[in-house]
């Protein structure tokens, strides 16, 4: 590898960069291709520098840091092409939208235009009775009230027919919650099986990961059963970088137990560049 | 009261967050469902459920079940029969056949 900092060249597998300004954050961009102030020539990262491509990591996830470390090792599940074809058959399906909503809306509106006129035909009636009553002249009222009557059928129509219409849009919404169903029922087959793909697959280099801990300075231990560790996420990360077939540097910055970038390199087994 | 069922995971973790923040408002919690109280809080975090997860949130009201007002004595007398009979394998149909228990494609077709 070939560092190039201000014109200034450094070659090696372990390379100090304590006595520059740089920072492991800029020298992990460079190391992923960016060209600027550094300027660093080595093979591309591969998927385990997703997990320690800087130590100590900001944040760890062993498990998913030892599946990808077993992947690249040449490791596979056997769960994995039942992942693949459950997730294919989760892309493909996609549960159709229904509005009810609007369905509903039309219902509740044509209700309350029939309470409405129902309303108006009993006050009409109530009237034309007491005209009769009295003797007075019922025309007006009579024409009022046939109007009404006729009003109040034709919204009757409506709301059933409003109704009908929500009866359908349910229908179609129930069908469509068995695909809603199914979806969440693939959903959870899937995280069920990237667990189990991620159990697999770290079983396959626990040994590896228990040598490799005995090897890295710090207090980690391994339980009896893989997936059982016992220590601090810092000690499995350098046990994880040890492990994994690494070709582009790691940025070691601020590990106050590798001390200085030949310790490092050979401890992680893999191209250092320190930063202090 | 209010029936809240989910379909996505979003959704159902949106539903449990809910459920934590407004237990006064929970009746009930059945795993990716809730029966909320029917006040307008119970109906205000239903409608939020729903407009955040959209056809993920179904939405049903419920009301207590009497089988004393709804149910035809026929109905309440045969279930109770049947689950008193004698042979455990005996199916409902033929446990129905040529008594006065309903036979159950009359009861499909009846609604309560």
């Amino acid at each position: 590898m070939r560092v190039r900092i201000d014109g200034r060249i450094r070659e090696g597998r372990a390379i100090d960069l304590t006595e520059t300004d740089v920072s492991a954050a800029a020298v992990v961009r460079a190391i992923d291709g960016e060209n600027g102030r550094i300027r660093i020539d080595c093979p591309p990262p591969s998927d385990p520098h997703d997990h320690v491509a800087r130590l100590p990591p900001m944040t760890f996830d062993r498990r998913a840091a030892l599946a990808t470390a077993a992947r690249a090792l040449g490791h596979t599940s056997p769960a994995e092409s039942q992942l693949e074809a459950t997730r294919t058959e989760l892309a493909d399906l996609s549960p159709p939208s229904v509005d009810v909503a609007a369905a509903r809306r039309r219902v509740a509106e044509t209700g309350a235009a029939e309470d409405r006129l129902r309303e108006r035909v009993a006050e009409l009636r109530g009237r034309l009775q007491a005209r009769r009553e009295t003797g007075a002249d019922t025309t007006a009222v009579e024409a009022q009230l046939d109007e009404a009557v006729s009003q109040l059928s034709a919204a009757e129509t409506e709301r059933i027919a409003a109704e009908q219409a929500l009866d359908r849009a349910e229908e179609a919404a129930r069908a469509a919650r068995d695909r809603r169903d199914r979806r969440l029922e693939l959903e959870d087959r899937v995280a069920n099986l990237e667990r189990e793909v991620r159990r697999d697959l770290a079983s396959a280099v626990w040994e590896r990961f228990r040598a490799a801990l005995r090897a890295v300075p710090g207090d980690g231990t391994v339980g009896p059963s893989p997936g059982a560790y016992d220590g601090d996420p810092v000690t499995a990360a350098l046990a994880v970088a040890r492990l994994a077939p690494l070709d582009a540097p790691v940025v070691v910055d601020g590990v106050e137990r590798l001390d200085g970038a030949e310790a490092a390199a050979s401890t992680l087994d893999a191209p250092v560049i320190y930063i202090g | 009261m209010l029936l809240v069922v989910t379909y996505s995971q979003g959704a159902r973790t949106t539903l449990r967050n809910v459920c934590r923040t407004h237990e006064s408002a929970v009746v009930r919690r059945l795993g990716r469902a809730a029966l909320f109280a029917e006040t307008e809080l119970g109906a205000f975090l239903a409608l939020r459920l729903r407009a955040k997860h959209g056809d993920d949130v179904q939405i049903e009201r419920t009301r207590p079940f009497n089988e004393f007002d709804t149910v035809p004595e026929s109905v309440r007398e045969a279930a109770a029969a049947y689950e008193d009979r004698e042979t455990a394998s005996t199916p409902y149909a033929k446990f129905a056949a040529g008594t006065d228990h309903p036979d159950p494609e009359t009861m499909r077709d009846a609604d309560l």
